[in-house]
């Protein structure tokens, strides 16, 4: 065992001596290699974080959120449905809600203007500044920090939006949310329902969804499903449905990123093995001159082996580190442009890098082992030719 | 003279306790994160939130878990989704 262990480190010996003989061409293989790794890898470390952020920030999620579609599209619905709701056996609480999104034309952002029935029973603790205002209170607004910055508000507290018919409505600035809260407040203006709807120029009768509670946690999906059969014009969708929504959007294998990112692994593995199996009459010679000196042909596909996994496994553990400070200290810089897309509502929130043994894993299993296979392979066919052939040559 | 194996566990140790580091730091700040996580909780809990604010740019990227699959199309007839973060985000 000890004997093999030792001529297994001989060929490591002899396999990095002869990277390092072609380091101009080998150094530029390990950069191109560890960018590709780093792309991917940050990618699936991003998606990772995104995934848990829903999952741990989206635990207590509306039980049932029952919508009402006409044609396809969402539309308001009449609160003669909550009546019908509130009949169903196991449900708790039905609670009508106004929102939507108010556009400001001066700076292009879209706003989220949520109006909620009564006390939303919060202390100061989501606040950085202010209080939630009290039942009955009307024309206060509670407002995340991009709402402060897009409306410029400095130290003003009052603003205005423009209902659809262009008559203003103003607020005063009841609260302020607190910036830990960007993740999910900070395009957010929470209003009164009285306001929103007079906001939106919708009627005493009409909220845009129902929030249900069922009084037992299992039974959400036999509730949403009676629902789904006394109300079949509405859309509804249940707490874990909008978990597994955010799974989905946010896997690895989700969007046309991913695809770009494996497309060019993909051409960098076809490249390595395009190089591999066109050899060079150099390192011909040298696997001939290796075969008469008495190396076996595994012996001199063993060396090429080394070559490879030395090389992809550097590569490997390089992308990745770069890939953690890239999603970790840098917040993912490269890719949130495409994240982020044309919002001018920038949240910064700050991301938890996730690393799990799993995904680095998975990055190795789509790196180094298809490109020891895109090296190995070709060096087989090479190291199995005449000698007297390749010397010639 | 060192020997090139020698070496190269060398570098490969390194980068795999930097790497370990990387996964000791990413516990670290999970934990303080999970400082400010009964906050979160009471916020989605008592406003009915649905949807984390990471693209503000079209309503279905901005709340996925309420829109329907055919929101991106909705624009016209055989309309295309455009909006860049399309690109990041799946369709549910």
């Amino acid at each position: 065992m000890k004997k093999y262990f030792e001529k297994q480190r001989n060929l490591l010996d002899y396999a990095l001596a002869s990277l390092w003989r072609r380091k101009g061409k080998n150094i530029s293989v390990f950069l191109v290699f560890s960018l590709v790794i780093f792309l991917l890898a940050s990618f699936l470390f991003l998606s990772r974080s995104l995934q848990v952020a829903a999952q741990t920030t989206l635990r207590q999620t509306p039980e049932i959120t029952v919508q009402r579609m006409v044609a396809g599209r969402q539309e308001s619905m009449p609160l003669t449905y909550a009546e019908r709701i509130r009949g169903i056996f196991g449900v708790r609480r039905v609670s009508p809600r106004v929102w939507g999104y108010h556009y400001n034309e001066v700076t292009g952002a879209n706003i989220t203007v949520m109006a909620l029935a009564g006390d939303p029973e919060l202390g100061r603790e989501p606040l950085a500044e202010g209080a939630f205002w009290q039942q009955g209170e009307q024309g206060r607004a509670v407002i995340g920090q991009g709402v402060v910055k897009d409306l410029d508000l400095g130290g003003r507290r009052t603003f205005s939006f423009f209902r659809d018919d262009l008559t203003l409505k103003s607020f005063a600035v009841a609260g302020i949310f607190a910036p830990e809260t960007n993740i999910l407040t900070y395009d957010l203006v929470l209003l009164d329902i009285a306001d929103g709807r007079d906001l939106f120029g919708l009627a005493d009768d009409l909220a845009t969804d129902l929030l249900v509670e069922v009084v037992n946690p299992l039974e959400i999906a036999t509730v949403a499903r009676k629902i789904s059969e006394r109300l079949p014009d509405t859309r509804v969708v249940t707490r874990p449905q909008i978990q597994g929504t955010y799974q989905a959007v946010f896997s690895w294998r989700s969007g046309v990123a991913a695809i770009c990112l494996l497309s060019a692994l993909s051409a960098f593995i076809i490249l390595a093995w395009d190089k591999a199996s066109g050899m060079s009459p150099e390192e011909r010679r040298e696997i001939s001159i290796l075969k008469i000196l008495g190396w076996q042909t595994p012996d001199v596909l063993q060396v090429r082996f080394w070559e490879g996994f030395a090389l992809s496994l550097l590569a490997f553990a390089a992308g990745a580190i770069l890939a953690y400070v890239h999603v970790g200290y840098f917040q993912a810089a490269l890719f949130r442009p495409v994240m982020m897309g044309w919002s001018v509502l920038r949240p910064g929130f700050d991301l938890v890098p996730i690393v799990q043994g799993g995904d680095l894993l998975l990055i190795f299993c789509l790196s180094v082992l298809p490109y020891l296979a895109a090296t190995v392979v070709p060096a087989w066919r090479c190291a199995a030719v005449a000698t007297d052939a390749a010397m010639g040559g | 003279m060192i020997r090139p194996s020698s070496l190269f566990a060398t570098v490969l140790i390194l980068l795999l306790v930097a790497l370990f580091f990387c996964g000791r730091h990413a516990g670290l700040r999970a934990e303080e994160e999970r400082a400010i996580r009964p906050v979160l909780d009471a916020l989605v809990l008592r406003l009915g939130l649905t949807d984390l604010c990471l693209a503000t740019e079209a309503r279905y990227t901005r709340h996925p878990a309420l829109s329907d699959e055919l929101a991106p199309f909705m624009d016209y007839p055989a309309a295309l989704e455009y909006f860049p973060s399309g690109l990041f985000w799946a369709p549910q």
